[in-house]
């Protein structure tokens, strides 16, 4: 199933007083079409909470002044604010006001009050996660992790079982927190792209992208349309070589070894595509503040992507052929619509239960639409079905991209070198593999960061991952169930 | 006796010990203390088709017991450093550190109130690989080196143009 | 089953001969700088110093001190300095001893 996404206009910033703050939140989470996609704090003597809903016409931010440490319960109106809710006090000291327990998810157990933070330590510590906390009767619980299976970035799971059913699943990312949005303070853009592309490496132009587009609508700029191009190629580059692995994963993790190494072929080749055209496997340093430091190898492109994305092709095909492999993925980690839509999922998870979001609409994208892939059903199958069907348009798109001008020139802020000139904050935002990343900055009057908020898909999609593999999956089904959703334990711990 | 002889000739067996018991079958554990991910994808694809790791007759094993090689991404989040310890500590002896990846040798993150900045600030490393990320080719490499199948190159290079080797 | 084994077969063999042969893969990696010495003032040294994201490069004296190790292969300061800058095209970098990888660059001094 496909639509075409209609183009977005722009981001519109309002305030909002503490005292209304409520009652906006409820409105906007009761208006068709509305997603909360993200909520953060930032601290320059006053907190200032900001919360980002995505409409149908563009972004809408609310700004607002927190006093006295406490607002309302947002996660009650939204629940897809209650990650944030945890974040925000930890960084910042500042809780909702009706008094239920906040996580500690993001700092590690050791960081006490003298732990640098975003803002002020909290006055009460968060509570740490227990588990069995919503079973009765016999479920035995054991932590896995976070040095897990080879070739796996560290993850520490609770799990908690009652023989094969499992009955819960939480996760932290504290192990592998480095502290990015605080390192990126007093940055200039330019500075800052380097750490933007490594805070979730295997989304490094989705999350560059947002950022230099973040840093650009705060200075009031805008990239030439051929660097907005050659862009989109490197983000669909991104995508495709990302849906290869994943594809690469869901076979591992079936146990189907053929497949796991036809979807490898795929992924190098893909790889070497990358290099060819853009100088680097994983495209990192394609994107600068202002427009591309690269132009890609248009010739070699056009020679080489149809190979790749026909090793992708086959592959893909005789898995769909393979009864055994496809009965893993049928019913296994199941989402509905209301649960991704509850909780604000994006990407392929929340496409594959038939919601269309996808934050390709506007620049580049505005003159070449993109279809966007959705499925029903929710599960791993769902999500394959997506991934394969995005995989087909990102080849699609890179062939018109590239039809469409000439190879991007470079371009360069207009005052280029430490401390662009002009203040002002601003959003960004790009479609990553993994789904919708955004990207806030505010800069000062020398042009140098004081708060950069980076949101990969993965801060947003792992809080599903529990319900996925909730009730009806045993316990073999989560590596399963965690290659269908392929995010990554650095896009949320950053 | 001189002692830096004695010390020399003491390496220089256990070098060729490491080579004996290694060269041929060598079992490796991944550890990740902090990586941004692609370091990951790039070791995973060593047993991927196009590079095959066990034709060299390299394994990976998920269990520090049967591992000879930790093979190292990261920065050290310093959150981490416990595991990394345990899981170091698992592995019996002889054992190879092998720190791979720009982050790791101290090149992306400097050293905060986050993260060591590199992985010998916590482990003993005995081999380095540089790159961000190192390619399969450059982990091949490293992981040659470190068995003393292959010859480090780095030594010979002079990183100057016009004239110079690099 | 039939079905991959027929594909594999079919397929052929993509395996590298790395390390016994070359691979041309190689060709297309990034690769640490090479410096040229004689492009190579104080006042350029400082540019690269400065545009460098990490601490892969810094200056003592009329010395470049180039540590690959640190070197994400950014390529930032080939950009800062075209003259100044080649690709080394190396990327056989593993190394037993820390410190090899810590190269100094002459810097040629301020007069032409």
């Amino acid at each position: 199933m496909t639509t075409q996404a209609a183009a977005i206009r722009g981001t519109v910033t309002t305030r909002v007083p503490a005292a209304d703050l409520e009652k906006v939140t409820a409105d906007l989470a009761k208006a068709p079409g509305t997603r909360l996609a993200d909520m953060f704090a930032s601290d320059g003597g006053i907190t200032v909470l900001r919360l980002v809903w995505a409409r149908e016409s563009g972004y809408l931010v609310t700004e607002t002044e927190i006093e006295g440490g406490q607002y309302p319960a947002l996660s009650d109106i939204a629940p897809a604010a209650f990650v944030e809710e945890c974040e925000i006090y930890e960084q910042f000291g500042i809780r909702p006001a009706t008094g239920k327990p906040l996580n500690r998810l993001m700092l590690p157990p050791h960081a006490g009050p003298d732990f640098p933070r975003l803002g002020h330590a909290p006055a009460q510590p968060p509570q740490e996660v227990h588990a069995p906390h919503t079973v009765g009767g016999q479920a035995f619980e054991f932590p896995f992790g976070p040095v897990r299976q080879v070739g796996v970035e560290s993850l520490y799971y609770g799990l908690v079982t009652s023989g094969e059913e499992v009955v819960d699943v939480y996760l932290f990312t504290w192990h592998k927190h480095r502290g990015v949005e605080w390192r990126l303070r007093g940055t200039t853009p330019r500075q800052a792209m380097f750490f933007a592309e490594r805070a979730e490496g295997l989304s490094a132009v989705a999350v560059g992208w947002a950022f230099a587009a973040a840093a650009e609508a705060a200075l009031g700029v805008a990239p030439p349309p051929a660097a907005d191009r050659t862009r989109a190629v490197a983000l669909e580059l991104e995508r495709l070589y990302n849906h290869a692995a994943a594809m690469a994963a869901l076979c591992q993790a079936t146990g189907l070894t053929v497949g796991q190494s036809a979807a490898e072929i795929a992924l190098e080749r893909l790889l070497r595509v990358n290099a060819a055209a853009f100088g680097h496997r994983y495209l990192f340093g394609v994107i600068e503040p202002g427009g591309t430091a690269r132009a890609p190898d248009v010739a070699v492109l056009r020679r080489e992507l149809p190979a790749a994305y026909g090793e992708l092709r086959r592959a893909a095909d005789a898995l769909l052929r393979t009864n055994s492999f496809v009965d893993r993925l049928e019913a296994c980690g199941i989402l509905t619509a209301e649960h991704a839509r509850r909780l604000g999922l994006v990407g392929p998870v929340a496409r594959a239960t038939g919601l269309t979001v996808d934050a390709r609409r506007d620049g580049p994208y505005a003159a070449h639409p993109v279809t966007v892939v959705t499925a029903d059903g929710g599960d791993v199958f769902a999500r394959f079905q997506v991934m394969l069907g995005e995989a087909a348009e990102s080849v699609r798109l890179i062939g018109e991209f590239l039809d469409a001008g000439t190879a991007a020139e470079r371009t360069a802020l207009p005052a280029k070198g430490n401390g662009e000139p002009g203040s002002g904050s601003g959003l960004g935002w790009a479609e990553s593999s993994r789904g919708e990343v955004l990207a806030w900055v505010a800069l000062d009057e020398n042009g140098r960061i004081t708060r950069a908020r980076l949101r990969p898909g993965s801060v947003r999609n792992w809080r599903g991952f529990d319900d996925a593999c909730r009730s009806q999956n045993v316990f073999t089904d989560i590596p399963i169930i965690e290659a269908s959703f392929w995010l990554t334990a650095a896009g949320l711990a950053r | 006796m001189n002692p830096s002889l004695d010390e020399a000739e003491a390496a220089r067996r256990l070098r060729d010990t490491i080579a004996a018991q290694f060269g041929r079958s060598l079992h490796i554990r991944t550890l990740d203390t902090g990586s941004c991910a692609v370091c990951e994808q790039e070791i995973r694809l060593l047993s991927a088709p196009h590079y095959d790791l066990h034709r060299l007759g390299f394994f990976f094993t998920p269990a520090p017991r049967h591992a000879d090689l930790l093979l190292v991404t990261g920065p050290m989040v310093r959150a981490f450093e416990v595991a990394a310890r345990k899981t170091y500590e698992a592995m019996p002896g002889p054992k190879v550190v092998v720190a791979t990846g720009a982050c790791a040798l101290g090149g992306v993150y400097p050293k905060d109130p986050f993260v060591h900045g590199d992985v010998g600030q916590v482990l003993p490393v005995d081999v380095w690989i540089p790159g961000c990320p190192p390619s399969p080719l450059a982990l091949l490499h490293g992981l040659g080196v470190a068995v003393g199948r292959l010859a480090e190159k780095t030594p010979g290079l002079t990183f100057i143009a016009d004239g110079g080797q690099g | 089953m039939p079905l991959w084994f027929i594909r594999g077969l079919r397929r052929g063999v993509v395996t590298t001969r790395y390390p016994a042969r070359p691979d041309d893969s190689a060709a297309r990696l990034p690769t640490p700088p090479a410096f040229r010495p004689g492009q190579l003032t104080r006042e350029v040294a400082d540019r690269l110093v400065a545009v460098c994201p990490g601490p892969a490069l810094s200056r003592r004296d009329d010395t470049l001190v180039f540590d690959v190790g640190a070197c994400t292969g950014c390529g930032r300061c080939a950009e800062a300095a075209p003259d100044a800058v080649a690709s080394s095209g190396e990327f056989e970098l593993a190394t037993t001893s820390r410190s090899v990888l810590i190269k100094e660059i002459p810097i040629r001094g301020d007069e032409p």
